[in-house]
């Protein structure tokens, strides 16, 4: 029973990472169509941002020595601002053009990023402090799970309670959700094209921070390819979910995060390194099963 | 007062030109149908009015103001509001969502929840099933639900992209009972791209018939459906 | 239509003006003599054998790949195995079966088995995929790299699972990539011209009338997804050749990122996109690194400062796309009479 509620807790907080991760992709994608290729990058840069100024091997952490509750919307409000200025310096003026060119130019954003987070910082990763106590167990029904885990849970169900309220509640929100489906009807309807735009990669930079902060306190480093591999998984994952879908993108999540962990103790050991393997191919099933995704939008098809 | 003029506009979509050199203007409370065959440019005269596409050529004004290039969320915050070719409700959100989206950017909130009542009232069943998605509604109620939509707006000045299109002659008749009720209760101005040109012959107003990119007869709605004129254009030849 | 010039005459000049591109540049390598830049060229070689074997799927299928480069895996590893010294793979890859294993093929025999080898797993994976379309497709070849990224980093002992395996002959020297380049390049276009290349550009541009027209989608993408396996395998296996070494790392997200951005820079539906693509951003690449080590002009030295030479590269990247979304060819084609056979451009002359 311990076994089992200790892999719950496992593939739910796993699951939570993806989710938000692929959150913060679906955000963008649902206004402009836009993978953003970037994300991976705002997530490295959000927490390097912690570091500043230090550059040392042993990261002195400078802004990480606030507290909780000035650190936190602190790298919240850089991760809004290094996405909208990437939109207003960059993707601004890749409004009609076409998905490929968007996706490489996103690409390009992101290498720039990076590479410019590699010349202040050189390219050896970097031992962070940053609340250690976090991964103490604790007991829950008497499994032992670690803190962490469970805060990354609540966090995550909080900040999709935020959103869902934001998105369902409030006039900015219904703007978003009608530019999502039909960005010029809306903007025929008086919907500011600019402003949905700029609050949508706020609320995705937002998003980034997040990941990163998390991701920091679990491995205790901070290193450049740190937003990388929960980025191929959110951009699979917000497909996976249905394309312009927030509720499918976090469930998608969820359920690779799911897969990956319930992989690593149901396969036998010989081929548990193969993990990814298994659940990569169990990708290519649900997209053969369900091409359009898992949730799609129930709304007029499109005439010839 | 002419509400809305377009002059002399030019747009085209690469190589293909939809519109050429096209002039035509609206008088405050008039109703204009624009009719023509398939590709002659009305869905692209409405798109430019819009701002969705910008001419290459011309200006267009509203209320005076040239508009022609404008930001379509800036003409709509001028007085225009477009139902566009094939109704587009916002079929993730429901009735009510689409509705007070249609309101979003009016500043005199009271008068907006007013119109919201106002709209179910004249529009019953849409309030019958206000927390529904939109998605599920059929041809007919969608397209009261995008009149009642542009309707939120508090527009002067209406633009219905083939409102029948689709729909079961009852039902076009129901919608135009309810957008001419409207259209009286109010003092809209109305331009309605219809294919039909009886409906324009029924309902009563001015008529543009466009070909080829541009207009090539102008007049009174009943008069030139009765004619010939109206064949002629329409079709390239005339009496039999 | 007797009289109608043929495909092949009007357009024929475009695949030889590419080709002629790719020589001068092999020529001025041969006559710079130094080894470090004959390296460069060779990998700009095998890298444009990358590029146009992507152009083959994406350009003409309009779906954009991801999992390309998992060909250059199977490819390289391929060639690998088929090469190296049986008594290095008694040690290092016991896994192998004994026919591999005991047996060292030539150089030219193992390419084309190794670049067969490719093209198997591309119709495998092929027939699984061209069912779906567009965004589901690219996803699922973003899996597909995955899926064979993961079984070559942990199949220690058939892979060497993420150590490298060494000991590969290096066979790859400047003629043989601009060989492999120009092989490359003529497959292209000979599938481009193709009957089969023109029904799958039809359904890029207007998948319903495509459809409704009689073209089967699904098996003309399925052809373009083989012969494009075929070509980045056959560049996978020069390029082991090239490194003598190969690891599961080198054919992942970071190369597929590059050739992808080259091909788009480049032009995404245009075989002289696809070449332009690498040559430009090669080039390109190659003046920001010997400005990060400094070049005298005069008296003077014009230097970055080191770390510069990658975002400059982006930037580049990303103002080039602004000026030029369809990318630098804007989706034409080079050629004398300019011909577009591939999206009909704003130039298109009306018959």
């Amino acid at each position: 029973m311990t076994a089992i509620l200790q892999i719950f807790f496992d593939a739910l907080s796993l699951g939570s990472l993806y989710a938000l991760g692929a959150l913060g992709i679906a955000l963008i994608f649902g206004v402009m169509r836009l993978v953003n290729f970037a994300h991976g990058d705002y997530i490295a840069f959000c927490v390097f941002a912690m570091l500043w100024p230090s550059i040392d091997a042993a990261a002195v952490v400078f802004a990480g020595q606030l507290p909780v509750y000035a650190l936190i919307p602190l790298i919240l409000a850089i991760g809004a601002g290094i996405s909208v200025l990437s939109e207003i310096l960059v993707f601004r003026r890749f409004r009609n053009a076409n998905p490929a060119t968007m996706m490489i130019a996103s690409f390009a954003l992101g290498f720039v990023v990076k590479y410019t987070l590699l010349l202040m910082y050189s390219s050896r990763p970097k031992s962070i402090d940053l609340w250690s106590n976090l991964s103490l167990p604790v007991e829950i029904l008497g499994a032992r799970i670690p803190l962490l885990q469970v805060i990354t849970i609540c966090i995550t169900i909080i900040v999709l309670l935020l959103l869902t309220v934001f998105l369902k509640r409030t006039r900015f929100g219904l703007e978003m959700r009608a530019a999502a489906e039909n960005f010029t009807m809306a903007r025929m309807l008086g919907v500011r094209a600019n402003r949905v735009i700029m609050l949508a990669f706020a609320l995705s930079g937002m998003l980034a921070a997040a990941v990163g902060l998390i991701l920091a306190t679990q491995t205790g480093t901070v290193d450049i390819q740190m937003g990388a591999s929960i980025m191929l998984v959110a951009f699979i994952a917000t497909v996976i979910g249905g394309l312009g879908s927030l509720p499918g993108a976090v469930v998608a999540g969820f359920l690779i995060g799911g897969a990956s962990s319930l992989m690593q103790v149901i396969l036998p050991p010989d081929a548990r390194p193969f993990k990814d393997a298994f659940v990569y191919s169990a990708v290519i099933v649900t997209l053969i099963w369900r091409p359009n995704g898992l949730f799609t939008q129930n709304s007029a098809k499109q005439r010839v | 007062m002419n509400l809305l003029k377009v002059d002399n506009v030019t747009v085209s979509y690469g190589q293909l030109t939809a519109l050429r050199n096209m002039s035509m203007h609206i008088a405050e409370g008039e109703t204009l149908f624009v009719t023509g065959p398939n590709g002659a440019g009305k869905s692209t005269l409405l798109k430019a009015i819009a701002g969705v596409v910008t001419p290459r050529e011309g200006s267009i004004t509203l209320s005076g103001h040239p508009v022609a290039g404008t930001a379509p969320e800036d003409i709509a915050r001028m007085g225009f509001s477009m139902v566009p070719e094939g109704r587009h409700v916002f079929g993730s959100l429901t009735i009510d969502e689409n509705l007070r989206l249609g309101s979003a950017m009016r500043r005199d909130k009271d008068v907006a929840a007013r119109d919201l009542e106002q709209i179910y009232q004249v529009f019953p069943m849409l309030n019958d099933r206000k927390d529904s998605h939109a998605g599920v509604l059929s041809g007919g109620q969608q397209q009261m639900l995008v009149i009642g939509r542009a309707l939120m707006a508090g527009p002067k000045l209406i633009a219905i992209d083939e409102p029948s299109l689709g729909l079961a002659p009852k039902v076009i008749d129901d919608v135009y009972a309810i957008l001419l009720k409207l259209r009286d209760g109010r003092g809209l101005t109305l331009l309605i791209v219809e294919q039909s040109a009886t409906r324009a012959m029924l309902t009563g107003g001015r008529m543009i018939l466009m070909r080829g990119g541009e207009a090539v007869l102008e007049g009174d709605a009943r008069e030139l459906t009765k004619g010939n004129a109206l064949k002629k254009a329409y079709f390239g030849y005339g009496d039999h | 239509m007797a009289n109608h010039p043929s495909i092949l005459s009007r357009t024929i000049s475009t695949p030889i003006i590419l080709v002629g591109v790719l020589l001068v540049i092999a020529l001025v390598a041969v006559g710079a003599g130094s080894g470090p830049f004959t390296r460069t060229i060779v990998e700009m070689f095998i890298r444009v054998m990358i590029v146009v074997g992507l152009y083959t799927f994406i350009g003409n299928s309009g779906v954009i790949s991801f999992g390309h480069i998992g060909f250059m895996c199977l490819g390289a590893y391929a060639t690998a195995w088929f090469t190296i010294p049986p008594a290095m793979k008694k040690i290092s890859l016991r896994g192998l079966p004994d026919f591999i294993a005991q047996h060292q093929l030539p150089f030219i025999v193992s390419v084309i088995l190794a670049t067969l080898f490719a093209g198997i797993f591309a119709y495998i994976f092929g027939r699984i995929l061209m069912r779906l379309s567009g965004i589901a497709a690219s996803i699922a070849t973003f899996a597909m790299l995955a899926v064979i990224n993961s079984v070559y980093s942990n199949w220690e002992s058939v892979t060497g699972a993420t150590s490298s395996i060494v000991g590969i002959p290096m066979r790859t020297g400047l003629w043989t990539s601009f060989i492999g380049a120009v092989i490359a390049v003529i497959a292209a276009y000979a599938y481009a011209i193709s009957r089969s290349g023109l029904a799958l550009r039809a359904a890029r541009d207007e998948a319903t009338a495509a459809s409704a027209s009689g073209v089967d989608i699904a098996r003309e993408r399925l052809r373009a997804f083989v012969i494009s396996g075929l070509i980045i395998g056959f560049a996978g296996a020069l390029y082991a050749h090239f490194l003598g070494v190969v690891n599961p790392d080198a054919f992942y997200l970071g190369l597929t990122f590059v050739t992808l951005s080259m091909l788009v820079v480049g032009g995404m539906n245009s075989l002289s996109g696809a070449v332009l693509g690498v040559v430009v951003l090669s080039l390109i690449i190659q003046v920001l690194r010997w400005l990060e080590k400094g070049v005298t002009l005069g008296s003077s030295t014009i230097s970055i400062p080191n770390g510069t030479q990658e975002i400059s590269i982006g930037i580049i990247m990303i103002v080039i796309l602004m000026f030029r979304p369809a990318g630098l060819t804007r989706n034409t084609e080079l050629a004398w009479k300019g011909w577009p056979f591939s999206r009909v451009s704003e130039n298109n002359r009306s018959p």
